[in-house]
């Protein structure tokens, strides 16, 4: 499974839930999949995508889509913990896990040598958790987890193919389109 | 609420804590995310109490900013508490999320490493605290006192407001007592 297809289908099924996107070529592909006021990009802050998206998740009655990376989510682990405790019943995360730190040189990630996402979010008294090698398996848990409470954290295993050309978007812009989806004008 | 004796012209005013908690109330904050302190723990216990909050408990302070910037992302205004040790977690955060993005987010900051410092790992982070936020471009007051206070902070959370980036509030031992050896 590459990340792009996946994200199309996240996309697809998402309809106007809200997303945050990971850095570098999770939001690049986000952007590539389907531009829209309520994708929440992210540029730098690495680690930060899922707190970003609990925080939303605890300031909306919307379901939030985060589209975070594991190695991000190594840099943050807590933030799993945090979820686990607050328990936000609108948030499904979904980790693209390639196993390695792609940009970077392709270095193994603790995932490629015995570190399992999934586990780690159980074992933070997240009740609803998945781990998925294809598309099909993404669809028919991603349908399941908008369909009911959690917090969900879906673990999506995926190889890297060609990096897309970087997406034409900035911070400030991605802010005030995304508050001014939610109603704020400024 | 508790009343105070100032030291000047000896009228009654608010606690700094109750002039905190009103503070956030009047620039309707909140959502609060902090890393527990000890020191600032008398206003975060009043935000736990109080039903307007909703306090969330980070790991990390960086993690606590990008709650607070889901937060304020979704139209709801936010906050955050740390202590100055912890304000050396959440450099990057700022630097390459809150400024970037244009967040206004209000950041309380024990700050260590001042008159009474009993502890000499909080002395470096204490004393680069300011510094590093004014590389960083960034407002900050320091409240030694509950003189003029309520203006300080009300103040503080406008000119956040207005130049939509954090600004940085250190709040030092002389105001809240600080925690003894």
């Amino acid at each position: 499974m590459h990340r792009f297809e996946a994200t199309q289908l996240i996309l697809r099924h998402a309809e106007n839930r809200p997303i945050v996107s990971n850095l570098g070529p999770t939001t690049d592909e986000l952007w590539h999949a389907g531009h829209r006021d309520r994708n929440f990009y992210t540029y730098g802050n690495m680690g930060l995508c899922s707190s970003i998206a609990l925080g939303m998740a605890l300031s909306t009655e919307e379901q939030v889509i985060s589209l975070d990376g594991d190695g991000s989510l190594l840099m943050n682990l807590g933030t799993i913990a945090s979820i686990g405790r607050e328990q936000p019943q609108n948030l499904v995360v979904v980790v693209w896990d390639n196993e390695e730190w792609g940009q970077t040189g392709h270095q193994s990630s603790h995932t490629a040598l015995g570190t399992d996402l999934e586990k780690v979010a159980q074992s933070c008294s997240i009740p609803q958790t998945a781990t998925v090698n294809n598309l099909e398996d993404l669809e028919g848990v991603f349908r399941q987890a908008l369909e009911t409470p959690g917090p969900w954290f879906i673990v999506a295993k995926i190889e890297e193919t060609e990096y897309m050309p970087v997406a034409p978007i900035e911070p400030e812009m991605t802010l005030y389109r995304f508050r001014g989806s939610f109603g704020v004008s400024k | 609420m508790q009343g105070i004796q100032t030291g000047i012209g000896g009228k009654w005013a608010m606690a700094w804590t109750d002039i905190i908690v009103q503070g956030l109330k009047n620039w309707d904050t909140s959502l609060v995310a902090y890393v527990p302190d000890v020191s600032i723990d008398r206003v975060t216990t009043l935000i736990d109490d109080d039903p307007f909050f909703h306090l969330v408990s980070a790991t990390r302070e960086e993690e606590a900013l990008g709650v607070a910037v889901g937060a304020y992302a979704t139209g709801r205004n936010s906050a955050v508490f740390m202590q100055s040790s912890g304000f050396g977690n959440s450099i990057n955060a700022l630097a390459s999320l809150c400024i970037p993005a244009r967040t206004p987010i209000p950041i309380f900051i024990n700050l260590r490493g001042g008159p009474g410092e009993f502890n000499i790992a909080q002395v470096p982070m204490g004393r680069g605290t300011r510094p590093i936020l004014d590389v960083l471009g960034l407002v900050h007051f320091t409240l030694d006192d509950e003189y003029n206070m309520d203006k300080i902070v009300d103040g503080a959370l406008k000119l956040c407001h207005a130049n939509r980036q954090p600004v940085a509030i250190c709040l030092t031992q002389l105001l809240h007592g600080g925690k003894l050896a």
